[in-house]
């Protein structure tokens, strides 16, 4: 019993990885230089800044819950950061990466606070999180984009190398054995799925899930600010919108990699998968020149379908 | 011995397996119009399987089903309700979201797309007030009502359907003597018209009471069907278990009134469901909770885990006042205070986890406790007999009465000082009460404060030591010793005046 179980864990969590693969060897076929060194490890760095956004994504799903502020959590973080490192202050500009974290757990928290106290739908509340995030940000470029640059910390992060890897990749895999090891060693990861099937065993199991509930937020907003960080390091800016692409994205990445939407079931490895899957089929898709409309139908059919399998699979279990 | 030559529904070698498993085994079984037929059965016995069968929410794997002398294939609950058959099943089947009024409402006879039928409400709320119910706000939200109310809207329901067959699984565990007596008168003048009754209880006294026949099933067979008062009690169990259970309860000690004071609650209250109560846990004792449901003893054990905000009154705890906030405060090692709430499915146990992880769960965090050592929970696994194929199992699986060791596991792993119980044998079959009966004197013995609120009598008059039985938020009496017969408990729960007990 015990190892059936297991194995269709291992499978649902090896099906990104697998899907990745065959995604990489169909499209070698049309588009050889897809199995050159240079194009995997550009790969590997583009899916670093989705992956760490995902990574937060994934524990506040876990819940049972989400996390709609991704994209302007990212925006505002990457706002703070150029602008304090286009000061050329140095200090300043030493102070831009941890400014700029320090409002992603600020706001994770404020999200906390109507989810865990004022018990407003996460959906909702974030939703609104966001949209006020946009409008303070509006106010404060007049609706331009910001000057400010990236710190040389900062560009080194998103684009440097150490021994011929990607510093982002390096970094989104130290963020995901950091969090995993938060997970299985502490009973913070039972905690969280406990919560996401069943929140009211788990308090009345004596744990404060409040304080469940808080943590996971403002890890989920430390992921989105570091994801606005690198992205800025990348684009050496920030712009307005920046953070909009990468919501969507962001929750096919967790589905993708097995995560019950609906909270309790799945992990951090299926969604390091599901972002390879979903960075490499953006990148086939836009080396087939497909239009961004396109794309767009096919992450939407992409989530819906996963959805269903999720639904199949719980029903006949 | 057929009290009535046509029965509504007979089975005829009926069998149903699950993969290897048998679930029912060559099952023939009659039940007759205007009658009340009890089925028992420790759980696994196939009851269930049984009335699923009955009520079409599974085929039999071989046998055939008659309904009114014709051989019928009951493909889905639907087609088995438009022959008459309807079942309330201990799942309830309610939808918490909707309003009482709704509840009602939804797919009742004559209701279908776009037209609500007001005479089917009149119809429902008439039998709901006729059963207790008519406290029952029609607009409040199901999700609001306590587990008690929910199986009184259930039976409304069920009944303002006008059934020919009514299938009841456990659906009066929650309801109080006085309750499931009153849902039962109705269902006598109903059973004048030709209804007949189907139901599966833990409680003897209740089939005592109510069954005109009984029927015992044992591992996926029908053991024997008999009419009601052809055995007595320790005769039914036996056929029940196969094997002879000389008591259901243990033996009950000498009453130890000088005990060491555990834990004192002294004028302690809470807004308007709780006033000025006063009671005192010693160690060693099981002390009983009763009264109507709703009356304010399970806010007791709410106040006692840090679940009300505002408490009045002092918990004094080993001679110290002390402040409990949150369930994480009463688990702490210096108040160490355990409970098993009422409903398992949905507050004791995260049904899709594995037994390993429930077990667990309260375990987790706790200091000085070892709580991912499986040693932690063999005494209590042992002690309760827990059947399982695998720890990793989710909980889900487990009978009824399995997820409720689970249950109790859970808490006794961290060795509380006091136990909380709220109806911890709700819906569970003869076998594992008496397991968990054993194990709570047990406890007691060894020193634990137990505080147990129930709903089945017998407990406080053959396990408690003492027992408080509330009333409109106040404990109106206070029972020890000789004083703890059925007749008293009934007249308290009722607030009459003592030795007033005219409980037939």
């Amino acid at each position: 019993m015990s190892l059936a179980i297991a194995r269709r864990l291992d499978l649902t969590t090896l099906l990104p990885f697998a899907a990745t693969v065959l995604l990489i060897l169909g499209g070698s076929l049309f588009f050889p230089q897809m199995l050159g060194i240079g194009y995997l490890s550009q790969q590997l760095q583009i899916a670093a800044f989705l992956g760490v956004i995902a990574m937060g994504a994934t524990i506040v799903i876990l819940l049972g819950h989400i996390d709609l502020s991704v994209p302007w959590v990212l925006g505002g973080a990457a706002l703070i950061s150029t602008t304090l490192a286009g000061t050329g202050d140095p200090l300043l500009t030493a102070l831009a990466i941890p400014a700029a974290l320090a409002f992603g757990g600020l706001i994770g928290l404020i999200n906390a606070v109507g989810v865990a106290l004022l018990r407003i739908p996460s959906m909702v509340w974030t939703l609104a999180v966001n949209s006020m995030l946009l409008g303070i940000s509006v106010l404060y470029t007049g609706g331009f984009n910001p000057k400010g640059e990236a710190s040389a910390t900062m560009n080194w992060l998103a684009t440097g190398k150490l021994a011929g890897i990607p510093v982002a990749f390096l970094l989104w895999m130290a963020v995901a054995v950091g969090l995993a090891l938060m997970l299985h060693r502490t009973g913070f990861g039972r905690y969280l799925s406990a919560i996401g099937y069943n929140e009211k065993a788990t308090f009345l199991s004596g744990v404060s899930t409040p304080s469940v509930l808080f943590a996971a937020f403002s890890i989920a907003g430390l992921c989105s600010a570091l994801g606005g960080v690198l992205l800025a390091g990348y684009a050496n800016q920030a712009y307005q919108s920046m953070g909009d692409p990468y919501l969507l994205p962001t929750i096919a990445a967790v589905v993708i990699g097995g995560t019950s939407i609906l909270g309790g079931k799945g992990g951090l490895l299926g969604t390091v998968g599901g972002v390879f899957f979903i960075t490499l089929l953006n990148s086939i898709l836009s080396v087939m020149q497909m239009s961004d409309a396109w794309r767009s139908i096919i992450f939407g059919v992409l989530i819906i379908t996963m959805l269903m399998v999720q639904t199949l699979r719980g029903r006949e279990g | 011995m057929a009290t009535s030559p046509s029965p509504i529904v007979r089975l005829e070698g009926v069998t149903k397996r699950y993969g290897a498993t048998v679930a029912l085994d060559g099952v023939n079984f009659d039940c007759n119009a205007g009658e009340i037929h009890a089925v028992l059965g420790e759980n696994g016995a196939g009851k269930s399987t049984l009335m699923k069968i009955i009520a079409g929410v599974i085929q039999p794997t071989e046998g055939v089903v008659h309904v009114d002398g014709e051989p019928v294939a009951l493909r889905s609950p639907r087609e088995a309700v438009s022959r008459g058959l309807v079942c309330m099943f201990q799942e309830l089947s309610l939808i918490p979201d909707l309003t009482v009024r709704e509840n009602l409402m939804l797919g009742a006879p004559g209701t279908g797309l776009g037209r609500l039928s007001g005479r089917t409400l009149t119809v429902a709320c008439d039998l709901l007030a006729r059963i207790d119910g008519g406290h029952i706000p029609m607009r409040a939200r199901l999700a609001d009502l306590s587990l008690a109310e929910r199986q009184q809207v259930e039976i409304a329901k069920a009944l303002a359907r006008e059934p020919r067959l009514l299938i009841l699984d456990e659906a009066t565990s929650a309801l109080n003597a006085s309750v499931v007596e009153k849902v039962f008168t109705v269902i006598r003048e109903e059973s004048a018209r030709g209804i007949g009754v189907l139901f599966i209880s833990h409680r003897f006294h209740e089939i005592e009471a109510l069954a005109d026949r009984v029927s015992v099933f044992r591992n996926g067979r029908h053991v024997e069907t008999f009419d009601n008062g052809a055995y007595d009690y320790p005769a039914i169990i036996n056929k029940m278990v196969g094997q002879k259970i000389d008591d259901l309860f243990p033996a009950k000690p000498e009453a130890k009134p000088d005990a060491e004071v555990v834990l004192r609650l002294d004028g302690f209250g809470w807004e308007d469901g709780l006033k000025d109560v006063s009671i005192t846990l010693r160690k060693g004792c099981i002390t009983g909770l009763g009264g109507l449901d709703g009356q304010g003893q399970a806010r007791v054990l709410q106040g006692l885990f840090g679940l009300l905000r505002k408490t009045e009154g002092d918990i004094v705890l080993d001679g110290r006042e002390i402040q409990i906030a949150s369930p994480k405060d009463a688990k702490r090692p210096d108040i160490s205070i355990a409970l098993v709430p009422e409903d398992r499915k949905t507050e004791a146990l995260v049904l899709q986890q594995s037994i390993a992880a429930n077990m667990q769960l309260a375990a987790l965090g706790v200091d000085g406790v070892p709580a991912s050592d499986p040693v932690l929970y063999r005494p209590y696994i042992d002690a309760l007999q827990l059947k399982y194929a695998s720890l990793d199992q989710p909980v889900g699986q487990l009978s009824g009465g399995n997820q409720q060791k689970v249950a109790l596991t859970k808490w006794l792993a961290l060795k509380p000082r006091c136990l909380l119980l709220a109806d911890p044998t709700r819906g569970i079959d003869v076998k594992t009460k008496t397991q968990i009966y054993e194990l709570l004197r047990r406890l007691a013995d060894e020193g634990t404060a137990i505080l147990l609120l129930s709903t089945d009598y017998e407990e406080f008059i053959h396990l408690c030591d003492e027992t408080h039985i509330f009333y409109d938020g106040r404990v109106v009496r206070h029972l020890q010793g000789d004083a703890v017969t059925a007749e008293n408990i009934l007249a308290a729960t009722l607030n009459l005046p003592a030795q007033g007990g005219t409980h037939a």
